[in-house]
């Protein structure tokens, strides 16, 4: 028995040697590599027993649980609720897509104040959840795709970003055919109508390949959109003076974009009552189709650029922006050359908690996301458009935008201290009242049939301070 | 004929719940001859489980030793040649008796039906094998148990309280068996604290009480010390002066005589004297000492020892420490 | 060899009649049933939750019935003095416990693969899926559970030797939660260079030593197939070796405690 117990004994040390070195040297990497749940970054959003039990095995269970619940949430629009729900799921199974582009979709789009404006402090964590989901699934185009629209569609700005993810989408073998167009409407907006042009012109080879193949109506469908979409980009190159520009041509032939059209640009800010603010200005533009971005935000709110902040920066989804921050974000829509808008803050405490000591008011345009009889006029990058006070060339690389600051104080925009009886106006310095006008609804013109700017009226007792920056 | 069973100071001492050690069976030695029927009788928690359990390898003595055939306790060998029935042990509820034999049997490598099926005879349950156990009464499990302990045809059965439990017609059943076993040379060490049965056919027995053995011996020898009841009537009152014997118990009235003799006088010179003198014999009982009184005085010192009253808290038999 | 298979055999019959573990299983079934009704998502989300529940469900119901299952064996022999019975035959101890493990795992897998049917019969006509060749592929988890679930039981029947079932089930229980999460924390640990080298050591030492169920949870390129894993059925096997290697450890550790052990 001696013996054989020693023998057993000494069975045990080889068989415990043996698993340690097969777990640590030959199955942990592979593990790690293809099975390993991914914890990082959970940063106390689950609890130790959620944790636990997640990590015990039971994670995609867990997650298809709280997924088939964030349903029920989504019915009744509790977004709050979906949120911790998407980032768990994800957490837990990060190869969920669906919870990826849905999640990335909810905060970037969802989180709104009572205005329907758009949270735009969520938008990193939006693109920050893409990139996550990309990075996971990096087998499949879906979150290349994904990622790509947020930047094209809701950021609208810094296009070679849209470009780069719509090119990234292309190269996985999934990507759906009728989805690929997407990366010559980006090209356009980042002011690359030859590489539209090329990508519709290659799309549409195999579009007619793959109809050649198989006779289905999608492949018809796509043929003919893109024929169209190749028609028309090359008409605009010719109108729009573009191919004139490459070949040197531009000076000698008469062009839509050519003399730069003035805008004449102005604004001004009041605040009507405490967190209430009245934007109005000029925008010499008479055809609809214009929208001037809008930024109130704390002077230094972080990693903000002019126009925008950097929407890249982090890596981190967190669905707890800073409350001591403020960004309030509109597009003020022009009509009849004027863009009249009263947002009221005072609403949505948590959005616009107002704690800084100063704000920047920032008006940006950058004609790159112009409507395209807009851009007729302009060019994809502006080079039609110009403003004798605010034209920036320095603002976005390859883009002529209009683009300026003013200033307001905590104590303006709350209307405390000495501002408790005076309401506070800042405006750029060459912002001329409308005469007889107070309000947009009074405004009463036919599209159209105004060849002049309405005449301005001084109004000295307004002017404060302020002006252009 | 040599030893089935030889312990020598066997013992076996559990931590008790005061602390220190208890001795639950406490420096034993047994012998028992081969192909005898041997009692080992006590209260409950005297040690006897115990005892049969270190027999068995099942647990290991705390000192001392044991050989059953003269080999080492625990020895796989003699588990070919000896069997146990457990006291009320559950048998898989799920299996019909059949399959049980056919279990136990694949333990001893034995795969013969016609062998199952006529120890189920043997045992009275050919009819019921079919059964599973969970309808089986009281009785049948301790006779399928029975049934098992025999497959291996064992030399030695350690037949743990085999009446415990049962009604009297099934205790007949079981005694009959056993002097069966007797008859086919096979050794049998019976634990019982239940004494009407075996008292008659154990050959020899020992008592044991608080792990010691109190008395050991043939059955016969240790139930000496009976008496021989006389009653006779038409007697004269100077006859029953004449009665002499000092070891006697005399009581006479009204012509009555009750005599009250120890079994080892020989009561024929009475017998005779009653007659010549006129006397009608009414009864002669000879009242042969019973395994119940033997008991009874050994484990409540009525022999002289001094043994207490277990308490059965501290020295449980089986194996609760 | 004899002893050890009629005692498996015994067990499993034994186990699959127990009402508990009936229970249990019913329940699991049950709910395998059911999963299709819970995935009201959208065509591929539904596959993915379907699978991921489904496969969820199975594994949280085999490591209720495994630890149910074993932390009550030995003691309930001992109880019913069945074991009486079976030592006293020309049967080791060690034929005993290893016959016992052995029976759990039959057990063990008799359950687990009725759950598996289940769940490819729910799927198949859930998602209109009748191939063999996609229908397959979703026992491969159920497979890698089983093996997981094989060592779960050799930790229970290990300690089963030496505890009381209660706290055989919360050590079994917790080891299991332990040695499926350890791996992750210790992945971390390592990485990170704030972690004393003293501590990352005894993090190394502790991975080597628990047993490591997480190697087991393959079940995500299942629910996610778009995911080309290389060299899976090479993983499967090594995962599969080390498991006997750790069973081998625990049963040989059982039998040297239940050798010595008063019953």
């Amino acid at each position: 028995m001696k013996k054989s117990k020693s023998m057993l004994i000494g069975a045990m040390a080889v068989l415990a040697v043996g698993q340690g070195l097969m777990s640590s040297g030959v199955i942990l990497p592979q593990w790690s590599k293809n099975y390993k749940p991914r914890a990082e970054g959970i940063d106390g959003q689950l609890g130790p027993d959620q944790l636990l039990f997640a990590l015990a095995g039971f994670r995609e269970l867990i997650a298809g649980i709280l997924w088939v619940q964030a349903d029920r949430f989504f019915e009744t629009g509790n977004y709050d609720a979906i949120l911790p729900i998407i980032r768990l799921v994800t957490l837990l199974d990060p190869k969920q897509i669906d919870v990826y582009s849905t999640g990335m979709w909810h905060i970037g789009y969802n989180f709104t104040d009572e205005e329907q404006r758009s949270d735009r402090r969520y938008i990193p964590s939006a693109l920050a959840l893409g990139k996550e989901g990309a990075t996971k699934n990096d087998y499949t185009y879906e979150m290349f795709f994904e990622t790509g629209w947020m930047w094209y569609h809701k950021v609208q700005d810094d296009f070679p970003k849209a470009v780069d993810w719509f090119l990234q989408a292309q190269e996985k073998k999934d990507m759906q055919q009728a989805r690929k167009n997407v990366l010559g409407m980006a090209y356009q907006r980042n002011g690359q109508p030859d590489k539209a042009l090329e990508t519709y012109l290659r799309l549409y080879n195999e579009s007619d390949a793959l109809l050649k193949k198989e006779q289905i109506y999608s492949h018809f469908q796509n043929k003919e959109t893109l024929e169209k979409n190749a028609d028309n980009t090359l008409i605009r190159m010719i109108q729009r003076g573009w191919l004139a520009e490459q070949e040197g041509t531009f000076d000698q032939g008469s062009y839509d974009t050519k003399p730069p059209f003035d805008v004449q640009f102005s604004a001004r800010v009041t605040v009507e009552e405490a967190r209430v603010i009245r934007v109005e200005g000029f925008w010499g533009v008479r055809p609809v189709g214009t929208r001037v971005r809008f930024i109130l935000r704390d002077s230094d709110y972080p990693d903000a650029i002019p126009g925008g902040m950097l929407w890249d920066k982090t890596d981190t989804v967190s669905l707890d922006p800073p409350r001591d921050r403020t960004w309030a974000q509109d597009e003020l829509f022009v009509r009849n050359q004027r863009f009249n808008r009263k947002l009221d803050l005072s609403k949505d405490p948590t959005m616009y908690s107002f704690l800084q000591p100063e704000y920047t008011i920032e008006f940006y345009y950058n004609p790159r996301v112009a409507p395209p009889h807009i851009q007729d006029k302009f060019g994809w990058s502006g080079e039609g458009m110009t403003d004798k006070n605010f034209l920036r060339t320095d603002v976005r690389e390859g883009s002529r935008v209009v683009f300026t600051q003013l200033t307001l104080t905590r104590d303006q925009i709350l209307r405390r201290g000495e501002w408790a009886d005076k309401v506070p106006i800042v405006q750029t310095k060459n912002f001329i009242a409308p005469r007889n006008v107070r309000t947009e609804d009074e405004i009463l013109v036919t599209p159209g049939m105004l060849s002049e700017p309405l005449e301005p009226k001084l109004n000295k007792g307004e002017r404060l301070g302020g002006g252009e920056n | 004929m040599g030893a089935a069973i030889e312990t020598k100071n066997l013992t076996k001492s559990y931590k008790s719940k005061q602390g220190g050690r208890i001795n639950v069976v406490d420096h034993l030695n047994l012998y028992v001859e081969e192909g005898e029927i041997f009692g080992f009788l006590g209260p409950n928690g005297a040690g006897k489980t115990t005892t049969i359990k270190m027999l068995l390898g099942i647990i290991y003595p705390t000192e001392g030793e044991g050989y059953v055939f003269g080999k080492e306790l625990g020895d796989m060998e003699v588990h070919r040649i000896i069997s146990y029935l457990p006291e009320k042990p559950y048998y898989y509820e799920h299996m019909t008796g059949l399959e049980i034999l056919r279990f136990y049997g694949s333990l001893f490598g034995i795969k013969d039906d016609d062998l199952f099926k006529s120890l189920l005879e043997k045992v009275n349950l050919a009819g019921d094998m079919t059964k599973t156990i969970n309808q089986y009464s009281k009785g049948m499990q301790q006779r399928i148990g029975l049934a098992q302990s025999l497959l291996n045809d064992p030399k030695l059965l350690f037949l743990d309280e085999p009446t415990g439990g049962l009604d009297p017609i099934a205790h007949i059943e079981i005694r009959d068996l056993i002097l069966q076993f007797r008859a086919e040379g096979k050794t049998c060490f019976i634990s019982s604290h239940e004494l009407s049965d075996v008292e008659r056919i154990c050959d020899r027995v020992a008592i044991i009480n608080k792990g010691r053995i109190a008395k050991q011996g043939p059955l016969d020898d240790l139930l000496k010390g009976g008496r021989i009841e006389i009653t006779a009537t038409d007697i004269t009152e100077a006859f029953s002066k004449t009665i002499q014997d000092k070891d006697a118990i005399v009581s006479f009235s009204h012509g009555r005589l009750i005599v009250d003799l120890p079994d080892d006088h020989n009561p024929n010179a009475l017998l005779d004297a009653v007659r010549s003198s006129g006397g009608t014999i009414v009864s002669v009982i000879p009242r042969r000492k019973r395994l119940e009184d033997l008991f009874l005085e050994t484990v409540s010192g009525h022999d002289g020892s001094s043994v207490e009253i277990p308490n059965p808290n501290d020295a449980k038999e089986g194996a609760e420490a | 060899m004899r002893p050890i298979l009629s005692i498996a055999g015994t067990t499993v019959g034994e186990a699959i009649r127990r009402r508990v573990l009936l229970i249990i299983l019913l329940v699991g079934i049950l709910f395998l049933a059911i999963a299709p009704g819970l995935s009201i998502l959208s065509a591929r989300q539904e596959r993915a939750v379907l699978i991921g529940l489904t496969l969820g469900v199975i594994q949280l119901t085999s490591v209720v019935i495994a630890i149910v299952l074993t932390v009550y064996m030995i003691p309930n022999e001992i109880e019913r003095r069945t074991i009486y019975t079976i030592l006293c035959k020309p049967v080791q101890r060690w034929q005993f416990l290893v016959g016992k493990y052995l029976g759990a795992v039959a057990a063990l897998a008799l359950m687990m693969a009725m759950m598996t049917v289940v769940l490819i019969v729910v799927y198949a006509i859930q998602q209109q899926v009748y191939s063999p060749d996609q229908l397959a592929p979703l026992a491969k988890a159920p497979v890698m559970f089983f093996v997981q679930m094989s060592l779960l039981a050799a930790v229970a029947i290990f300690f089963s030797t030496f505890v009381t079932p209660l706290v055989n089930f919360f050590l079994s229980g917790g080891l299991y939660l332990i040695g499926s999460a350890f791996s992750s924390f210790f992945e971390s640990i390592s990485q990170s260079a704030n972690v004393q080298p003293f501590a990352k050591g005894i993090a190394t030492f502790a991975n080597m030593i628990l047993p490591n169920f997480a190697y087991y949870n393959v079940q995500n390129p299942l629910i996610n197939p778009q995911q080309a894993i290389q060299n899976e059925t090479v993983y499967y096997i090594q995962v599969t070796v080390y498991g006997l290697f750790y069973i081998g450890i625990l049963l040989v550790g059982g039998i040297l405690i239940f050798d010595r052990r008063e019953v």
